[in-house]
């Protein structure tokens, strides 16, 4: 059987699993209470049915009833998604294993996630490497530095565009790290590092 | 007299150098990405709140209100003249702005959303003034059932004036009540799905999630598409509109106002609706309806009047009840939690300075918008041809640190761009990002007063329908759900959005 809308289906599958997450969770984890004395679960496993029940609707809806709605065009696969989180989760819980700290860790994690996915889909660059740009410049400033840390995610994010030009993205990471600098260090006197901590 | 002593209590404080000077840099950051496609004021406002924990609150929210009704501003610019949207809620001014600009007429079109939207905006002022104390005094009086049903209300509302499936709103909101849930249960001290991770047990951060939703997810959206944005300069000769031209637009200047202020203040409104609404409404009343997407100046008067009314009435519900009804109110009000204010109807009493200060700078920030507009336009433009290219990183950079300095903890970094793959399944699969924005800042506010009136009634779950204003609020809730939901009114709201997004 077709599926008649896929986004429809896809949300009314993203509400169940969520609602009935939560329901279930907070019913096997926390007390419940009454309604007079609400427990921790109470209002989470009310919501958490609802959503349920609203994805369900949506995902019939979507499933056999609503047709038309135009096609849903992700530029890669839903499956490859959930195989791309599954590989950082999995590299996650290696990394302590083979003697890396846990930031270390979600940096070679994010490193190779981007690898393969600039190899192998390279569709989904865009998605990847500007998330992964955020996560890497997060777990890199205290080793790196907010120097380290900016260049990372300028030339990160600027390969995830259409465009990589070594001398514009070089340029643009030279004035976004004046600006950082001046703005944000001098002016609001964030703390922040400036170089890599093996540096001082 | 009251009002006139408030007033001039907010002027003193409104026209001070400094916050004369963050009123400046408010608008002037408004127009700015008012004028950039792709940079909203959510990600912006999001991205300058942890600067605006150095400032004092009341310098923090006059620029943050800057931002906000700047970017309306900026927005109808490049709507006119390139035609592009800076803003979502200057679409719609792209329809006739940008064919009077192809005519010939772009000054005229730009004066008239300048002249407009200035009108619109010293209405709302006073509009604010005068109807944000008594509205104070109310709520004063609400108890928790009180409180609890104005929320389903304003929920329910937000849902409905939705784009898009009513459904898939409502699940939105319900997402967004539960991921407030996270962090330690006040009552209890219990710490609820937070899963070992001890960052997680205050909660996971506001700026973090509107961050991620509105500003990592839309530029992944946007690189999806080719970098296709092309700038066809229109010149600008002569600015002033003739007097035809102020003729045809002074009624729907008024008719803006009005419709922008009214929806403005709803739950859920803003100056998106508003602006969609006016159109409507333009097109509905005029003698010469097929004028319209050809260049009638009532195209372009009545819709940045009502965006620009809209965006300023918006506050009401902010200001008085604490509530938020879109989400740059509900960023206000995290603005206002990071000064340690709790936001609701005392602001007013205990902090008048605060409340009349910021109203009193919306007018002098409507003025210096002008000035700053009509003559600048042809630098605003100039920002056009930068390539998104360029921009999109240096706007990540700017998320980054803003988001790494809430705590200088690279765990709220990740969130970020956690949220950022949620926010771009969720435009992928048109489920809205705002409802469930709405939901997140309300969903401790909801648990917190469902628990108290639950125990003030003794579990009685009918106390909801049996004190008078809590009735009220469901059954505004309900009708509003009814109506969308009937099905003649259901073709007709789609067919509306289908229109009006085209």
């Amino acid at each position: 059987m077709r599926i008649k809308n896929p986004k429809d289906f896809w949300a009314g599958l993203m509400f169940i699993g969520t609602g009935v997450f939560f329901a279930v969770f907070a019913y096997a984890n926390y007390q419940m209470g009454t309604a007079v004395r609400m427990g921790p679960a109470y209002f989470p496993f009310l919501l958490g049915g609802l959503l349920a029940v609203l994805g369900l609707f949506v995902f019939l809806e979507g499933f056999a009833f609503e047709a038309g709605g135009e096609p849903l065009q992700l530029p890669f696969n839903i499956v490859d998604l959930v195989i791309a989180v599954a590989i950082f989760a999995v590299l996650l819980e290696l990394a302590p294993r083979i003697g890396l700290s846990p930031d270390w860790g979600m940096l070679a994690a994010s490193l190779v996630v981007s690898v393969l996915t600039v190899l192998y889909r390279p569709n989904a660059k865009a998605l990847v490497l500007i998330s992964v740009a955020c996560l890497v410049y997060g777990y890199s400033m205290k080793p790196l530095g907010l120097v380290g840390a900016t260049a990372a995610l300028v030339f990160i994010s600027a390969y995830g565009g259409h465009e990589f030009k070594w001398k514009e993205v070089s340029i643009l990471f030279v004035i976004l790290i004046l600006f950082s600098y001046f703005v944000f260090v001098k002016g609001l006197t964030l703390p922040f590092p400036m170089w890599p901590a093996v540096w001082s | 007299m009251d009002l006139f002593h408030n007033l001039i209590l907010g002027f003193g404080v409104a026209v001070t150098p400094i916050n004369l000077l963050y009123a400046f840099i408010g608008v002037l950051l408004g127009t700015l990405i008012g004028v950039l496609p792709g940079v909203g004021p959510v990600a912006t406002i999001a991205m300058l709140l942890p600067i605006t924990f150095n400032l004092n609150p009341v310098s923090a929210l006059i620029m943050l209100a800057g931002i906000y009704y700047g970017a309306q501003y900026g927005g109808s610019t490049t709507a006119i003249l390139v035609n592009i949207p800076g803003e979502s809620s200057s679409v719609v001014t792209c329809l006739d702005g940008y064919q009077m600009a192809r005519q010939g007429r772009a000054g005229p079109a730009l004066a008239i959303a300048a002249i407009g939207s200035f009108f619109a905006g010293c209405v709302a002022t006073l509009l604010i003034a005068v109807a944000a104390p008594p509205l104070a005094e109310v709520a004063l009086k609400f108890g928790p059932s009180e409180y609890f049903s104005l929320m389903v209300f304003g929920l329910i509302a937000a849902t409905v004036l939705a784009r898009g499936s009513l459904i898939k709103a409502i699940g939105m909101v319900v997402f967004g009540l539960l991921l407030g849930i996270i962090g330690t249960d006040v009552n209890s001290g219990v710490l609820r799905f937070t899963f070992g991770i001890p960052e997680l047990s205050d909660g996971i951060g506001f700026v973090v999630v509107a961050m991620g939703m509105f500003g990592t997810a839309e530029i992944i959206a946007n690189l999806d598409l080719k970098d296709k944005r092309e700038v066809f300069l229109s010149k600008v000769t002569h600015l002033y509109p003739t007097k035809e031209d102020l003729k045809r637009s002074w009624a729907s200047i008024l008719r803006g106002t009005a419709l922008g202020s009214c929806l403005g203040i709803l739950p859920g409104g803003g100056a998106l609706l508003a602006s969609f609404g006016a159109y409507t409404l333009e097109k509905k009343v005029s003698s010469h309806p097929e004028q319209f997407g050809k260049g009638a100046i009532e195209g372009v008067a009545g819709p940045e009047s009502a965006n620009n009314a809209g965006a300023q009435t918006s506050f009401i519900p902010m200001l008085t009840l604490g509530i938020p009804g879109n989400a740059v109110m509900a960023l206000m009000i995290g603005a206002l939690m990071i000064q340690g204010i709790a936001p609701g109807p005392q602001v007013m009493n205990e902090k008048p300075e605060l409340f009349w200060g910021l109203i009193a700078s919306m007018w002098v920030g409507n003025l210096m918008l002008v000035i700053l507009n009509l003559p600048m336009i042809g630098m605003w433009v100039k920002l056009l041809t930068v390539p998104y290219r360029y921009l999109y990183p240096s706007i990540l950079v700017f998320m980054a640190i803003g988001v790494f300095s809430l705590s200088n903890n690279p765990f709220d970094v990740l969130i970020m761009a956690v949220f950022g793959v949620l926010g771009y399944i969720c435009v992928k699969l048109e489920c809205e990002p705002a409802p469930m924005i709405l939901g997140f800042i309300l969903g401790p506010l909801m648990e917190e007063n469902l628990r108290r009136a639950m125990l003030l009634s003794r579990g009685d779950p009918f106390v909801f329908f049996q004190k008078p204003i809590s009735l009220g609020f469901m059954i505004a809730a309900a009708i509003l759900l009814v109506i969308v939901a009937l099905p003649a009114i259901r073709k007709k709201r789609e067919e509306a959005f289908v229109e009006e997004a085209k």
